[in-house]
């Protein structure tokens, strides 16, 4: 313990609130270039014939390019406090770097993905290129600030053993890990193939065959960000916030016991109970998509009579 | 496509293992050219990754990229620190050492696991080789030599520096395959993206090394950002060459669909 | 040689126990990759491998805080420290990602593996969408992802313990980057290769492919990780 209880609680506070910014944004930065795994349905929709204008931002899955950005930050923010900056201006300074760096891996990715489709005659828009790069970096910058600041706080107040390049990449890693796997939903089962009916689940056979008109126009991906940004975004957030925040909590207010980890057992019941509501809430809203076979004969049955 | 002249992977191989390794063993005199030396290694693994990643690998294209870092920093550390009295040798340990694993991987992936993918024990152990080589060449650019106790643990490993060799390095070489990822893929575009990324990674270990070196840092610096834009620059002329239409604007041409 | 001395061939052994944990690891995690993203099959919508590798990091780091300030601290205590900072990791995702599919996307959580939930009973075909391997993520798979990420960080803790025994005599101050280099380094070899093995996705502990793969993942990791546990002993050897 380094911090006295009041005081490690509010740095933990802190810190949940920055990783809450930064699942946030990340879910937004890989729904405006759109990237993972709902990308691999921007992927096929040439193949399908459905052409589109949507960028195809295969920099790699996102926790690898997160990891990038992250470790990018952390190590142009130590060399700069290692020439005395100030930390705030130094942290500001790595995130930017970071984050033109990510842009320029952007670029590639949509270029290159969209010349080896030559043959289904996808068009390389340059407009999209022009005003939908300027704005993955500045999400990416703020995701890399919030990301590179946790870092710096975990190394400079809190005394961790590793580096800030190391937190760093570790948060970047897991930030894009939750990203991809929350948010993307949102933006993958939902913004892609909003023309058909809420709820009907995604048929296989409808894959590639995503949704390219917008409110007015031709949808481009700054339309996704302002959909996915009332749901998908902020639940990714309250997923990274709630893992920085609870995974630091029972060993702060309990110290390094066993006490602590029963904590953290009951900390991992409640949540397995809540997703248990969640699913008995959902299951009993919206029923199932098929009847039983032999309840359905039997209701049959008395109808008949 | 078939009917396009491709470099032959013997080629590259020869290419990254002799530059990589030239550019290590002169770091110590011209800490530059241990990045060269690992640009070079970043072309050859990722052409590498390019030709198993082709056969699909159920999770995506950067997992080998990530396996590949794993296997070098393994294989690079033992290389480097084991080696007490004759120094010279590390890097070449490691190459072997790192060839060793991958290939124990890629034989294990083949004949347990069963992938059935043809090229997999060759490709891991080249990728292996070239990750190793990756990590000890923009180490070097960053401690000014390959001296494991005294230059790379102080220089690299102590203030984080190795996570972006690790990290960004392995970007380096698996960005390529999987930006480029698509029927009408090419080898020469890939290359030459393989050269900008590889160079934007030089550039980063320029900005660690103004930390540790100083000038020669700066140096580092700078070339790797005049080499990004050369390679960025030949990489867009490979897009314009090959796209279907490079358009300022314009709504989605007709099709069936 | 000193690589026959019995300490060290335990140590080998438990470097190769957590390569183990690890690659176990990766089979309970309910991982539907790409189409899991769509709602299209059961289990969290993003690769195996970045999530194994992303919980048990966030284990690593509430693991080595622990080895840096509690000196008593013993292995189970280290292993226990990453097998919660993991699970809690593991947990808050998948709830987070459960609220998209039941409000986001409006589908029941369903398992296309097994008629019934193990746990809690109830049917799962029914609820199955037309053309989809199940959608969402049902209560067997949440427990075998938290299962899973425990294992992960525990593996993830065991390496670094180990690892710190060996260098801090050595090169005291350095020993956290350079274990903690070589853990990360382990980390993703042995979640590569069971992500091989399941071909990218699985739904967890009752999936039938589990018992299918489970036995040549481990059987492949326990090997590499005792390798790389030689080497990194070696290292050390070469410190002196």
């Amino acid at each position: 313990m380094v911090l006295d209880l009041t005081m490690s609680m509010a740095v933990l506070a802190l810190l949940g609130a920055l990783a809450t910014i930064a699942g946030c944004l990340e879910d937004l930065e890989s729904d405006v270039g759109s990237q993972s795994n709902p990308n691999s349905q921007v992927q096929l929709a040439p193949q399908m014939g459905f052409l589109h204008r949507i960028f195809n931002k295969a920099i790699s899955g996102e926790p690898i390019s997160n990891g990038m950005s992250a470790v990018t930050g952390g190590v142009v923010t130590t060399v700069l406090l290692n020439a005395k900056f100030y930390p705030l201006t130094a942290i500001v300074i790595g995130a930017f770097i970071a984050a033109v760096i990510y842009g320029i891996f952007a670029t590639t990715s949509y270029a290159g993905r969209v010349a080896s489709q030559t043959r289904f005659k996808q068009p390389l828009y340059m407009d999209i290129m022009r005003y939908t790069t300027p704005s993955i970096i500045a999400h990416n910058f703020i995701v890399c600030f919030c990301l590179v600041s946790i870092a710096y706080i975990q190394y400079a107040v809190l005394g961790y053993p590793f580096t800030i390049p190391f937190l760093a990449l570790i948060w970047g890693i897991s930030v894009g890990a939750i990203g991809s796997s929350v948010g993307d939903v949102h933006y993958g089962g939902e913004r892609e193939f909003q023309n058909r009916e809420f709820g009907c689940g995604l048929n296989t056979a409808l894959s590639g065959r995503i949704v390219r008109r917008a409110e007015s126009g031709l949808r481009n991906s700054i339309d996704n960000v302002w959909f996915c940004a009332k749901f998908g975004g902020p639940a990714t957030g309250i997923g990274l916030g709630l893992t920085v925040f609870f995974s630091s909590w029972p060993t702060t207010i309990w110290g390094y016991t066993w006490k602590a980890m029963i904590v953290g057992v009951i900390i991992l019941a409640v949540m397995t109970i809540m997703n248990r509501l969640v699913e008995i809430n959902v299951k009993n809203a919206y029923g199932p998509y098929k009847e039983d076979k032999e309840e359905k004969e039997a209701v049959s049955v008395a109808h008949t009579h | 496509m078939s009917d396009l002249k491709e470099i032959p992977p013997n080629t590259l191989a020869m290419f990254g293992i002799s530059g990589g390794l030239l550019g290590i063993y002169l770091s110590p005199l011209f800490p530059t050219a241990g990045a060269l030396g690992a640009i070079c290694a970043v072309i050859w693994s990722a052409e590498a990754v390019r030709r198993v990643a082709k056969y699909g690998l159920g999770t995506g294209v950067p997992s080998i990229g990530q396996i590949a870092m794993g296997m070098g920093i393994i294989a690079a550390m033992f290389g480097l620190a084991i080696v007490k009295s004759m120094p010279l040798a590390g890097p070449i340990l490691a190459l072997v050492t790192a060839s060793i694993i991958g290939f124990i991987i890629g034989w294990f992936a083949q004949n347990v696991i069963k992938m059935k993918i043809p090229v997999m024990i060759r490709c891991m152990t080249e990728i292996a080789a070239g990750g190793a080589l990756i990590i000890i060449g923009f180490s070097a650019a960053v401690a000014g030599n390959f001296d494991f106790m005294g230059s790379i643990i102080p220089k690299v490993f102590d203030n984080g520096v190795m996570l972006a060799v690790f990290w960004v390095g392995a970007m380096a070489m698996l960005h390529p395959f999987n930006a480029c990822l698509g029927p009408d893929e090419r080898q020469k575009r890939l290359l030459y993206l393989a050269g900008s990324t590889g160079a934007i990674t030089m550039a980063i270990m320029g900005i660690a090394a103004t930390m540790t070196l100083g000038a020669s840092g700066a140096a580092t610096l700078i070339l790797g950002i005049i080499l990004w834009l050369i390679f960025y620059k030949k990489f867009w002329d490979e897009v314009y060459n090959d796209a279907a239409s490079v358009i300022g604007t314009g709504l989605i041409p007709k099709t069936e669909a | 040689m000193v690589l026959l001395d019995p300490t060290t061939i335990i140590d080998i052994l438990l470097i190769g126990l957590s390569g183990t944990l690890i690659c176990l690891a990766v089979h309970f995690i309910p991982v539907g990759g790409a189409p899991a993203a769509m709602a299209q099959a059961t289990g969290i919508g993003t690769g195996t491998v970045e999530l194994a590798a992303g919980s048990g990091l966030v284990g690593l780091i509430t693991s080595s805080y622990m080895y840096a300030y509690e000196p008593s601290a013993d292995v189970y205590l280290v292993m226990a420290a990453g097998a919660m900072g993991a699970a809690i990791m593991l947990a808050s995702t998948m709830l987070a990602g459960g609220l998209i599919y039941a409000y986001g996307v409006a589908v029941p959580f369903a398992s296309a593996q097994v008629k019934k939930d193990p746990i809690t009973g109830e049917r799962q075909d029914i609820y199955v969408s037309k053309g989809t391997q199940g959608q969402g993520i049902p209560t067997i798979c949440f427990v075998s992802g938290v299962v899973g990420a425990a294992l992960g960080g525990a593996g993830g803790g065991l390496i670094y313990f180990v690892l710190m025994g060996y260098y801090t005599p050595l090169i005291t101050t350095h020993a956290a980057a350079v274990a903690g280099v070589f853990t990360m380094g382990v980390f993703y070899v042995n979640s590569v290769i069971p992500s091989y093995g399941v071909g990218g996705t699985i739904e967890g502990v009752h999936d039938p492919k589990f018992k299918r793969v489970v036995p040549k993942d481990v059987f492949t990791s326990a090997i590499v990780s005792m390798l790389c546990g030689i080497i990194a002993i070696m290292i050390a050897g070469g410190m002196t």
